[in-house]
């Protein structure tokens, strides 16, 4: 209101200068004691707070604009101010962004190389970084989910992995990049309907139609919603690990539905064949409707599955028709075969050996088998009863051949019953003398031969109560003086060499028969030397020469001690050193040319 | 065999999807999931003739009025089943509307009209009057998806047409 009173008062001639415009009319007038004082008196009685207040406005205005002046020389340090604040930060950075969103906007449209210049050298490790995390993470992945499955898949994987030498991640790789082609289907561009589709061998049936439809809906979708006048379309599309690619053509579409990684080629090659197609529409006569060319045996044969990876090249052939070699497995089965044959082998001679053992020991007297507890070439023992005077276990065993094994024996005492047992039993028990015969048969005791009449008596009291005897039959024969008899049986040998000489021919060279003569002799004079001891008597052994009547009594001296050393030397040689030689003519001398033996019998001393 | 393409035109919530369900698989759900787009399935039909053919059955999305995609999804169809729901007679009038606009890419293509929801025949809206005048320009079958009558009869109805 006061403005508007103020407006229409200066609408007044009086106030036709407009004061408030000009600054220079709010200055006080010059008091000149005219009319204009009354004016001006009128004017500040009227207008004077106004005027104070519009004065004091245009000084603020003015302040303003040298501020205003100032402002871009004081922004950037103001600004880096209001940043460091913490208070602040908050509050400039939501009022910057919408600025500075629209600037760079602005900045890419215009000036869109200054921008990329800019970036570039961020992007690049940005991206590098991005992919080797991204397949980082792919490989870790395919390490954890796989390494931890025990699938049929995976163990395959396993297998080749390591005749291959590589590791498990790079052939799980290898293998999701093979590829193979599942479905294929040539389908009418406008409505959508399957003109021809051909699958796989083993693929499980679908509903094509349906499949054919929803795929040609979902081209509309996208063509419709992203497409641009460029003709842009619906070319692919990924579902897990399906892929569909999509080649249009002007009267129908060739969708190829696959897994695992396709090459490039087959790209190139499913637009030609998509091209053969339709050089075969055009070929069809002009009233036939489309669909009959799904009944083309051309087109069957381009969109046969097999024939489109066949022609998309061997490089990129699937996993399922490539040949491996069989020869590692060839290899490892025959190594398999030799182990197992080698352990079978291993433990057959084992058996083989332990059972023969078992048998020995069955067939042991005095033993009786418990169990063998045995660990193939690696522990033996041996349970069972053993009869102290049964015959010691350790040869069979040691004879067992078990390689490093030492069998143990375990084995508890008892008596047996076995007539061999008994009868070392009753040997140890009753000693008896080399002339004495002990036999057991079905326990029964036989003792027989000659034995001194003590021991005789010694036996017929313990032998019936040795362990295991049932009964005692002897035959024993007490024999005679063993002095005694030694004697008569010395005289009785020293008796045979008499008349026994070694001829000679001349001098002191023996006869033909020589030799043998003097190995008789030997042998009865050992005879007689052992009687002698068991006699207890001494024998003296002269050896003399002998000669015949020709020559003198000089020379056959010489002769005959010739002959006696001859033939002492040779009873020597034989074994027979005790005898003495003699160069006289001894008792009895023949007279001939020889040598020979006496012995007189003495007493011992 | 030969295949014909068959769209499913009207408004949402009239029971296309239940429709098909029900010729397709016989099942019906009271569930109802609004269709994204369309849907796409096949039945193989055999006729009182003996004949065959497989009817390609286009589910699509429910609206009022065809827009450029819908229309896309009419390419190549043979015949078109267009569905209100008798309890809404506005899904009337916008099944005849897309009748409409629908011929003009597809003059020739044979429509028949299912009046669907039969089993809630006491609160339909559309007057049996109604359905008599529209019987003298295109077949018309009261159907129930929910217990299947008349749905047999609708389809039965294309595939005679598209044979003969």
């Amino acid at each position: 209101m006061t403005t508007s009173g103020l407006g229409k008062a200066l609408d007044d001639p009086p106030a036709a200068p407009a004061a408030v415009v000009a600054p220079a009319d709010v200055a006080p007038v010059p008091d000149t004691g005219a009319p204009s004082d009354d004016f001006e008196r009128l004017r500040e009685l009227l207008l004077g707070g106004e005027r104070r207040e519009l004065a004091a406005a245009r000084a603020r205005i003015t302040e303003l604009e040298r501020t205003q002046q100032d402002l871009p020389r004081r922004l950037p340090g103001a600004a880096v101010e209001a940043l460091r604040s913490g208070k602040e930060n908050a509050r400039v950075a939501d009022a910057l962004s919408e600025p500075v969103a629209q600037a760079l906007g602005s900045a890419v449209q215009k000036n869109r190389e200054s921008i990329v210049d800019a970036l570039f050298p961020i992007i690049g490790p940005m991206i590098r970084k991005a992919i080797a995390e991204a397949l980082r993470g792919l490989v870790a992945n395919l390490n954890g989910a796989i390494e931890s499955s025990f699938t049929l898949r995976g163990l395959q994987w396993r297998l080749e992995a390591w005749r291959g030498g590589v590791p498990y991640a790079q052939v799980v790789l290898k293998h999701r990049l093979a590829y193979g082609i599942d479905h294929v289907f040539l389908i009418e561009r406008g409505s959508g309907l399957v003109l021809r589709h051909a699958s796989a061998p083993g693929q499980p049936p679908l509903d094509a139609d349906a499949i054919a439809g929803m795929l040609t809906a979902l081209g509309d979708f996208v063509d419709d919603s992203v497409g641009d006048d460029s003709g842009g379309s619906l070319d692919a599309a990924q579902v897990g690990e399906d892929l569909v690619w999509v080649e249009h053509g002007p009267r129908a579409n060739l969708a190829c539905f696959m897994h695992g990684v396709p090459p490039v080629e087959l790209r190139a090659l499913l637009e030609q064949r998509l091209e053969e197609i339709h050089a075969q529409v055009l070929a069809m006569p002009a009233d036939t409707p489309l669909r009959a060319i799904g009944d083309n045996a051309l087109v069957q044969d381009l969109l046969d599955p097999q024939n489109l990876l066949r022609d998309a090249g061997d490089a990129a052939a699937p996993i399922a028709a490539r040949t491996t070699s069989r020869a590692p497995i060839v290899v490892i089965a025959l190594l398999a075969l030799a182990l197992v044959g080698w352990f079978a082998v291993d433990r057959w001679r084992w058996n083989t050996r332990i059972e023969t053992l078992r048998a020995q020991l069955v067939a042991q007297p005095g033993f009786v088998l418990g169990r063998i507890e045995a660990k193939p070439w690696r522990s033996l023992v041996v349970h069972g009863l053993l009869d102290p005077d049964a015959p010691p276990l350790a040869p069979l065993l040691d004879a067992a051949d078990l390689g490093k094994v030492v069998p143990k024996l375990d084995a508890t005492g008892y008596v047996s019953t076995d007539d061999a047992v008994i009868a070392r039993r009753a040997t140890r028990l009753l000693a008896p003398p080399p002339t004495v015969t002990l036999a057991v048969h079905e326990r029964v005791l036989a003792l027989g031969g000659q034995a001194p009449a003590q021991w005789i008596d010694n036996a017929a009291q313990h032998a019936a109560w040795i362990a295991g005897v049932a009964r005692v039959e002897s035959t024993l024969v007490a024999e005679v003086d063993g002095v005694v008899a030694a004697r008569a049986e010395l005289h009785r040998v020293l008796a045979t060499l008499d008349g026994i000489v070694v001829p000679f021919v001349q001098d002191g060279e023996p006869g033909a028969d020589a030799g043998r003569i003097t190995d008789a002799v030997a042998t009865t004079l050992k005879r007689a030397t052992a009687l002698a001891v068991v006699a207890k008597q001494h024998l003296a052994i002269t050896v003399f020469g002998s000669n015949d009547n020709s020559g003198g009594s000089e020379a056959n001296a010489r002769v005959r001690a010739v002959r006696a050393q001859w033939l002492a030397l040779a009873l020597a040689a034989r074994g027979f050193d005790g005898a003495r030689t003699s160069d006289e003519a001894g008792p009895g001398a023949p007279n001939m040319r020889a040598a020979y033996v006496r012995a007189v019998v003495e007493v011992a001393p | 065999m030969a295949t014909h393409k068959v769209c499913m035109l009207g408004d949402f919530g009239v029971g296309k999807t239940s429709l098909v369900a029900r010729y397709v698989r016989s099942t019906f759900s009271d569930k109802y999931l609004t269709t994204v787009g369309v849907k796409v399935d096949s039945k193989e039909v055999v006729l009182a003739d003996g004949g065959a053919l497989k009817l390609v059955l286009w589910d699509i999305a429910g609206r009022s009025a065809l827009d450029a995609p819908s229309a896309n999804y009419l390419r190549g169809a043979s015949a078109l089943l267009l569905v209100a729901d008798g309890t809404r007679e506005g899904s009337l009038t916008s099944a005849l509307k897309l009748l409409m606009q629908s011929r003009s890419s597809l003059p020739d293509a044979f429509a028949v009209l299912a009046v669907n929801k039969l089993d809630l025949v006491a609160r339909w809206e559309v007057a049996p009057a109604t359905l008599a005048e529209l019987r003298r320009s295109l077949p018309v079958f009261e159907t129930s998806a929910l217990s299947g009558a008349g749905v047999e009869q609708a389809f039965a109805e294309i595939a005679a047409r598209l044979h003969a």
